[in-house]
């Protein structure tokens, strides 16, 4: 029974933590755009997140250590700093995006700017993170994040064409403007494969004391859950693609998409909406602070655990209160937060060989994984991913230019 | 055992288990005669400000002598303290009577314990 439940747990934290600001702003932009023709690249992501959630569960769950404690001991200090700087400076950029995102679900009910809402919605994230503990913050974001799936239910409302979603599924060139179709693709990629969330799930598997008895759960967590997420942002996929592409709507703003889920599920949509946008951008909000004082106390050798007092680990607590301090600054300046979703899923996009190139590494390496290492499917995937890590990071800037 | 590949940047830990740091450096002697000997692991900044670049390591070294006039040199602990070299490192300290963790106390009592709720 107790295992169901932890199962079930696995799963939920995969559908209510998928989706953000990022994932849900290039999925709305790709419907809008290309209607069903880059839902390939949803499935692709959440395929290649799943690979890596699994891996980075399972070093933690075998070696205590997590990706962060291996790139550090593994390759040394001064990779260590380059790839901390890369990350520090993504997490910035993407967890700005998350509170401006909170803010803007706050100023569709409230008509109050967004700008006046990213100090308050700054605190509340920092007071959690103060306060709460990881599994309060793990299971909240979780359980609450499930409201998405109005994504999901809206879309089936409309009764999409089964066949033409299945077509989407499968990777195709564009018919038109290739530049933007593929910045879009870039864009859903860094928005699924985000370094944060496997550097999150593993410090979380060392927070719960996982060893090996965890491995299938890991298993089932990793490819079920993140399979599953997956479905939520391509229900917002469909849905655009059904409500704006006919009209032939350019979303340029968040405050465009409520009409997505008023027009499939009437006068619940408005609320969904909102509700859907503020509670996943608050959730990966405080999982972007957390991980990056994961990154660096695991890396620098702190002591390091959300489930200590702040008192106890000062340098963690105070890290996480720095970096939201500073990621309030765009909303409050008033910067326009899906130009600054869409940047910062590029360059989360661009960052990513840096995270994934040493899993290759790590996860062959015996005196972390012992007989648990990667097998030759998983170390194939691992290289694939790698190899389309690096493309990413090539394109990504120059398609930003032309396309973005 | 490697020098590099087993004791560089790893995590190191004291005798109660407690995190104190990574290995930030190692010092060797290198006598005139026989093989150079380990003498001690060094953890602290501005060693690994010198593993960036001899200019880097200068400069970090001047800033550290005049934040901290006393100690600004990098904690020294030496190899015959060293107990075990697995994953971790754990040598025969106590990370409390040691000044690796000076930032760490320094931030506590000066930052975090004024803001409400830093003991939960």
């Amino acid at each position: 029974m107790k295992r169901i439940l932890e199962i079930a747990l696995g799963i939920v934290t995969g559908i209510g933590g998928f989706l953000e600001a990022g994932s849900l702003a290039t999925a709305v932009q790709a419907g809008a755009d290309f209607r069903f023709e880059l839902i390939w690249s949803i499935v692709l992501g959440a395929a290649c997140l799943a690979f890596l959630v699994e891996m980075s569960g399972r070093l933690a769950a075998i070696s205590k250590h997590t990706v962060a404690d291996a790139v550090r001991e593994r390759f040394g200090f001064p990779f260590y700093l380059v790839a901390i700087s890369v990350m520090l400076l993504v997490s910035f950029l993407v967890l700005a995006a998350e509170i401006g995102g909170v803010g803007l679900a706050l100023q569709l009910v409230s008509g109050v700017s967004y700008r006046w809402w990213a100090i308050p919605v700054a605190l509340v994230a920092w007071l959690l993170l103060w306060r709460g503990t990881f599994g309060l913050i793990e299971k909240g974001v979780s359980v609450l994040g499930l409201v998405t799936l109005a994504f999901v239910v809206g879309a089936l409302q409309l009764h999409p064409p089964l066949g033409d979603v299945a077509r989407g599924a499968i990777p195709h060139l564009p018919s038109q403007d290739s530049a933007h179709y593929w910045f879009l693709a870039v864009s859903i990629l860094g928005a699924s494969i985000s370094p944060y969330l496997f550097a999150f799930y593993a410090a979380g598997a060392v927070e719960d004391q996982w060893d090996v008895s965890h491995l299938r759960i890991n298993r089932v967590t990793a490819g079920f859950g993140m399979g599953f997420g997956g479905i939520v942002a391509i229900g917002a996929l469909v849905l655009s693609g059904l409500v704006f592409h006919p009209a032939g709507v350019k979303v340029e703003s968040y405050e465009q998409m409520p009409v997505l889920l008023t027009t499939s599920l009437g006068s619940w949509g408005f609320p969904l909406f909102v509700a859907s946008l503020g509670i996943a951008c608050f959730g990966a909000a405080q999982e972007i602070a957390l991980t990056s004082s994961y990154m660096l106390a695991q890396g620098l050798g702190w002591q390091w655990s959300e489930n200590l007092p702040p008192a106890e680990d000062a340098r963690f607590s105070l890290s996480y209160t720095v970096m939201i301090a500073l990621a309030t600054i765009p909303a409050l300046a008033g910067v326009d937060i899906l130009k600054l979703t869409n940047i910062s899923m590029v360059f989360s996009a661009a960052s990513l060989p840096i995270v994934v190139g040493p899993m290759l590494i790590i996860m062959n390496d015996k005196r972390y994984m012992r007989d648990y290492g990667n097998g030759w499917f998983s170390n194939t995937m691992v290289a694939l991913i790698t190899a389309l890590a690096f493309v990413l990071a090539l394109v990504s800037v120059p398609l930003l230019l032309k396309g973005g | 055992m490697l020098l590099v590949r087993d004791v560089l940047d790893k995590q190191l830990l004291d005798r109660q288990g407690h995190k104190m740091g990574k290995v930030d450096g190692v010092v060797l002697e290198y006598g005139s005669a026989g093989p150079p000997r380990v003498l001690y692991l060094e953890v602290g900044a501005v060693t690994l400000a010198h593993r960036l670049g001899a200019r880097i390591g200068r400069w970090a070294s001047r800033m550290a002598q005049r934040l901290a006039p006393v100690h600004h040199e990098s904690y020294r602990i030496p190899w015959t303290r060293v107990r075990g070299v697995t994953l971790e490192v754990t040598v025969d300290e106590a990370v409390e009577e040691t000044r690796v963790n000076v930032l760490e106390a320094w931030l506590r009592q000066h930052v975090v314990e004024r803001i409400p709720g830093s003991r939960r």
